[in-house]
Order: structure tokens, then C-alpha cells, then sequence
């Protein structure tokens, strides 16, 4: 057994130790997902720029095909393809809002991974725990195929394919595959697949399932087997992309406009156009389709044969096939929106696609402007059940069931909550660069926007780190420490 | 104790209305407390005890089998409020069977699909003291104890009959008052 095996099984009882009371043993689930031998061949790779801070460090860790940028420390762990992106991270005398106390932040806030394993995951944003505002920990936790950490420390958690944990702090808990969970803390649950739950304590409870049997079709996932699926399948079939562009070191550059920046791991396909204040971020997926001025195309997203007209979020995983969507139309994280050639989906302005949303048609659909969207759609009828006008969710004060969908608090509190977090994601990825002076969307007030991902990324080089390639350390990464 | 002679028992292969008539007779043979009893005792052929039958039981077994109701019974994990979730349920009540067709449908059901076998803490020696028992039942929740002499069930210690008990001693004792 070499070190890297060794290692694996070192965080795989530190997992099993902390769900102990849950019962649940995560050998037999990853134990075939990390690829041994690609661990030894694939380099990792860190971002660095004039607009970023750098401090990496790296120690007794397996990194193959993994992606860092800001401040990150890694220890006894094991990155498979897994992107690392500290460039929201707090900075020294910021001062972070929690209820009705203002925290100053007393130094630079860092990625802290510890003692744990991701396959394809994606880590981003900072700690919205306010008990630990400079250190955002994830120690203890195996996460596995296309999951997202995003703004979420852990603390001895189990992830399953396509989940997200979202601004939430988690320990001892099983989050089941293509769960999203944005529930500000929690602690020693058994999530079960498909669960969609977003609750600000106090203010708003949302609650919805998938009938499981409709979701196995697109992601299924048990002890001894590889993920399988539909959303499996689609990644796959594009894989071979990706191979191309990790595999050569020079890439013909895709011309964008000079406010836009298109990342040199995305892929694009042609006929593609990209307007002004566009984020393309890496292992995104573009092909024949227009990206208007401020939209976006985050980490592991896929943009087929579909038009953007502007201001559109579409968030980590996120995959976008025939459909035309209107201005500012938000796709949360993992949402696979499928028309066809002969019958495409439409999505009018201003509407809001929940994360995890599935929306897979046989014939034409068209959301109207302004909806809210959740859960399985496949037809009208679907669409009826799942979904609501935004309007007449603001007006919702007590409690809503719609289908699988359980509300009770204040619709307003949620519509606003989505509302805002879409206008700050605009912001941060550089939607509205240029525009110097625009009315602020809340209280009318000017307010100077800055430059965002898509301005700041675009003076990024990107170098390459190798691991040991035989030997007792094989796979593993030499103890790096990198910084200005 | 209540001698078990004196307690309603039923056969195994009684129905719900069979045992519930011979509930009635027991309590109308027992005159001496006020206390009524609340369970049935379901005895084998060779008149051992199988099993319970209590208040609670029945109630369970002619409550509704609404299937949306599963889907309801983990929503305090997802911190949904009591009267939330006791909305949803009167939602799906209201659309249920009216409550003489579930009784009527109720009265056929064989004692064996809703009885309890009586658990290790709910068998209390004849001899063994009153604090003993006391502590039995408040640790395990109980209504009754089962009352063994040789591992022969002999009777039943009630909770009401101990409570009445510990009353009267209370009394007794003249510290009622001070």
C-alpha cells in the first residue's frame, strides 16, 4: 500500500468516525472514485494575478487535475479535478453583517481543507459562519462528483454526486446526491437525495422532493458503483473537450471584448458569441449559443444551442440546452434545462430557475417573465405545479404547499433574498462594469460598482505543479508553499 | 393488582369489537374502583399472554392510512413548525372516510394485527416492592404492569391503581396539607 492509498483510507475513517451516529460507512461509496493511477499523471494547476491575493500551501496531498486561486491551505488530502476559488474570500478589515451585529474581520480570510477528499467538486465563496470569519474550514469531509462547497465550512460531512451546500455550516451530516441545502447550519442530518431545502431561521422555509423514482433516471448513486444517469452521460459525452484543452499547453485564444474574460481551461465550441462583461469560467462549456452583455457561465456549466440575452446567472453546474432565456433570468447551481431542436424552452425575463431545477421537455414550453421555478418540470402541467409567479410569492405571509413543495414564513423575505444574492452575483462576476454610476437596487441610492471576475481575471497566468511520479510518495504532491 | 381473572381478556383470533364488548364486561364485573380499565390482555390457547391491546392501539390502527402523511413525518428534521405540519395534516383529514365507515371497517380487525407484546419492563415480580414497580413504570412509560409469580402473568398493576395508592399513603400521612 503507497502513501496515497494510505492516506485515503486515513480520511475515510476520520469520515466514518464523525457519522458514526449516523450509521453510515463511506468506504464501499468512494473507494473506486478517486482514479489511483490518474492521481500520479494529472498536475494541478493555481491561478495568479495582479487582482488576487497568493498563498497557497500544500502538504502531504494528492492535487491531480485540481484548480487554485487566492488563499488556500491543503493537508492529508486527496483533490481530484476539484476547483479551489478564494478570490471571494474576506479580507483584513472588512467587517461582516450577522443579524444585528457587525464582526470585523481581523485578517485575511483563507480556504482551510484538512484531512479530506473531493472528486469534481467545486469550492467557492467565503464562510458565512460568523464564529469563524477568517477561516473557512473544511476538514474531515469527502465530497464526490460535480458537488459545490460554496460559502459552506464542514466539518466531518459526507457530499453525493451533484449536491450543494450553499452558505450554510455543516458537521456530521450525509448530504444526499443532487441535494441543495442552504439552511445557515446544520448538524448531524441524513439528507436524502433530491432534497431541496433553503431556510433563513425565523424568515422562510422551503422545502421540496423529488419523487426519487423520476430522479434515478438522471443521477443515481450507491455503494459500489460509479455514478450513473442522465446528467452522467451528457458530461461524458463532452469529456473528451476537456482533454483538449488540459492536454496542450498553447490554445488558439477565442477573441472577447475587453471587458469580458473567457478562462483558458473553458471550452468553446463555434458559433459562439460572447458580449461585454461576460465571466466564462473554467471547465465551462459553451457551444452555438450567444452570451449577452453580464452573463455568466460558471464552473461546470454547459451552454448548448441557446441565447442569453443579458444579466444571467447561470451558477456552478448549471446546463443550458435549446432554450432562449430572457434578461436577467437566474439558473441556480446543478439546474439542467433541456429543450429539443424541434421544441425549445423559453424562459421570459426576470424569472428565477431555484437551484437544482430539472426542466426537461418533449414539447415547446414557455416560462413567463417573472416566474419562480423549482423541482421536476416535463410539461405544462409540470410547470403549473412547480412554479409560481414571483409577484404572487411576495404576497405568500403564512404558508404555501404546491406539489412536493412545502413554504411557510414570508414569501416577500424569499423573493428578496434571491433578489439580492442575484444582484451581488451580477455584481461580483462584473456584470455592470462601466457603467460608473447606476442606481443601487435597493433605496434608489447611486452606488460606484467595482470591477468584478470578469474584468479582474483577465490578467491571470495560470502555472502547473506535478506530483511525485513513482516512488513512495507517488501521486502525492510535494509540501508547496507558494506566495508573491 | 387486579387479579387477571378479573381483567378483560380475549382469545387470539378475537376481533376488535370482541374484545372491546369484553372490555365492557370485565369493567362492569369490577366495581370496586372507579378506575376503569384500559387494555385488553390477548391470551393463547394455553391462556398465556401474547400480547396488549390499549387505548392508543386501537386509535392507531383505525387511523387513517393516508399516504401523505409520510411525506409529512419528517418535516420537523426540516424545521417546519408544529402548527405547520398539523395544518397539513387536517388538510388530509378532511378529505378522508367519515368516521362511522372507519369504526364500521375498524370493528372486524383481529386483535393480532394491532396488539403489543408486552416488553421485558413491563413484567414486575408479585413480590418485588411498590418503589420498584413505581420505578418501572415511570422509567418505561408505562400504563400497566404485567404481574408474574413463576412466570405466570397473575395480574395487572395499574398506574391508576399505584397513583391512588400513593395518595392515600400521602394522606395518611397527614402531609397533604402542610
Amino acid at each position: 500500500m503507497n502513501a496515497l492509498e494510505k492516506l485515503f483510507i486515513r480520511i475515510v475513517q476520520r469520515v466514518n468516525i464523525n457519522l458514526r451516529e449516523l450509521e453510515f460507512d463511506a468506504k464501499p461509496y468512494v473507494w473506486d472514485l478517486i482514479p489511483k493511477e490518474q492521481m500520479k499523471k494529472f498536475y494541478a494547476f493555481y491561478g495568479i494575478s495582479p487582482d488576487h491575493p497568493l498563498n497557497l500551501q500544500f502538504k502531504n496531498s494528492g492535487l491531480a487535475g485540481s484548480y487554485f486561486l487566492g488563499q488556500c491551505r491543503v493537508t492529508n488530502s486527496l483533490l481530484y479535478k476539484t476547483d479551489v476559488r478564494g478570490d471571494e474570500l474576506k479580507k483584513k478589515g472588512d467587517r461582516f453583517q450577522y443579524n444585528n451585529l457587525t464582526i470585523p474581520v481581523s485578517k485575511d480570510e483563507e480556504i482551510v481543507i484538512e484531512d479530506s477528499a473531493f472528486v469534481k467538486t467545486l469550492i467557492h465563496n467565503y464562510s458565512h459562519d460568523p464564529e469563524t470569519l477568517e477561516k473557512f474550514f473544511i476538514k474531515d469531509t469527502i465530497s464526490t462528483h460535480y458537488a459545490n462547497i460554496h460559502g459552506s465550512p464542514s466539518d466531518g460531512c459526507f457530499l453525493g454526486p451533484f449536491s450543494t451546500v450553499d452558505l450554510t455550516t455543516m458537521r456530521d451530516c450525509v448530504i444526499g446526491t443532487f441535494s441543495y441545502i442552504q439552511a445557515g447550519e446544520i448538524s448531524h442530518l441524513n439528507i436524502d437525495p433530491g432534497t431541496v431545502w433553503v431556510r433563513s431561521p425565523g424568515s422562510f422555509n422551503f422545502l421540496y422532493r423529488y419523487p426519487i423514482d423520476q430522479l434515478n433516471t438522471y443521477i443515481y448513486f450507491k455503494a459500489g458503483i460509479q455514478p450513473q444517469g442522465k446528467f452522467i452521460d451528457f458530461v461524458e459525452d463532452r469529456k473528451e473537450a476537456f482533454q483538449r484543452i488540459f492536454d496542450l499547453v498553447n490554445i488558439d485564444p477565442v477573441p472577447v471584448p475587453d471587458s469580458s474574460s473567457l478562462d483558458r481551461y473553458a471550452v468553446i465550441k463555434p458559433k459562439t458569441e460572447i458580449g461585454e462583461n461576460v465571466l466564462i469560467s473554467q471547465r465551462a462549456y459553451l457551444q452555438n449559443s450567444t452570451l449577452g452583455k453580464g452573463a455568466n457561465a460558471q464552473e461546470n456549466c454547459f451552454i448548448i444551442n441557446s441565447k442569453l440575452e443579458g444579466n444571467n446567472v447561470t451558477a456552478h453546474g448549471a446546463k443550458i440546452i435549446e432554450s432562449d432565456l430572457g434578461k436577467n433570468v437566474f439558473v441556480g447551481f446543478n439546474s439542467f434545462l433541456r429543450g429539443r431542436p424541434e421544441c425549445r424552452l423559453k424562459i421570459g425575463r426576470e424569472s428565477i430557475i431555484m437551484p437544482h431545477t430539472i426542466i426537461d421537455i418533449s414539447k415547446p414550453l414557455t416560462i413567463p417573465a417573472g416566474q419562480l421555478v423549482w423541482g421536476l418540470i416535463t410539461d405544462e402541467k409540470d410547470l403549473e405545479t412547480n412554479s409560481i409567479s414571483i409577484n404572487s410569492m411576495s404576497k405568500i405571509d403564512n404558508r404555501l404547499t404546491k406539489g412536493n413543495m412545502f413554504f411557510e414564513g414570508s414569501g416577500k423575505s424569499f423573493v428578496s433574498a434571491f433578489q439580492d444574492r442575484i444582484q451581488h452575483i451580477l455584481e461580483a462576476n462584473g456584470a455592470f462594469f462601466n457603467c460608473t454610476k447606476k442606481k443601487g437596487h435597493q433605496k434608489g441610492q447611486q452606488k460606484e460598482l467595482q470591477k468584478g471576475h470578469a474584468q479582474k481575471n483577465q490578467n491571470m497566468s495560470i502555472n502547473t505543479i506535478q506530483p511525485y511520479p513513482r516512488g513512495k510518495l507517488e501521486g502525492l504532491y510535494p509540501t508547496i508553499s507558494i506566495k508573491p | 393488582m387486579v387479579p387477571i381473572s378479573e381483567y378483560a381478556t380475549v382469545p387470539e383470533g378475537a376481533t376488535l369489537i370482541e374484545a372491546y364488548l369484553a372490555l365492557e364486561k370485565a369493567q362492569e364485573e369490577y366495581d370496586r374502583s372507579k378506575y376503569r380499565h384500559r387494555a385488553i390482555l390477548v391470551l393463547d390457547k394455553n391462556n398465556r399472554v401474547i400480547g396488549k391491546v390499549g387505548q392508543l392501539d386501537v386509535l392507531r390502527a383505525l387511523e387513517t392510512k393516508n399516504e401523505k402523511f409520510e411525506t409529512f413525518e419528517d418535516l420537523n428534521k426540516f424545521q417546519f413548525s408544529a402548527p405547520f405540519i398539523m395544518s397539513l395534516r387536517e388538510q388530509c383529514l378532511m378529505q378522508d372516510e367519515p368516521l362511522t365507515d372507519i369504526c364500521k371497517k375498524g370493528a372486524h380487525i383481529k386483535v393480532e394485527d394491532l396488539m403489543r407484546a408486552p416488553t421485558e419492563g413491563e413484567y414486575v415480580e408479585e413480590k418485588t416492592s411498590l418503589n420498584t414497580a413505581i420505578h418501572q413504570l415511570v422509567r418505561g412509560s408505562h400504563m400497566a404492569l404485567l404481574v408474574t409469580r413463576n412466570n405466570d402473568i397473575v395480574g395487572i398493576l395499574r398506574l391508576t391503581d399505584v397513583f391512588a395508592a400513593i395518595f392515600h399513603t400521602m394522606k395518611e400521612c397527614g402531609i397533604d396539607n402542610k
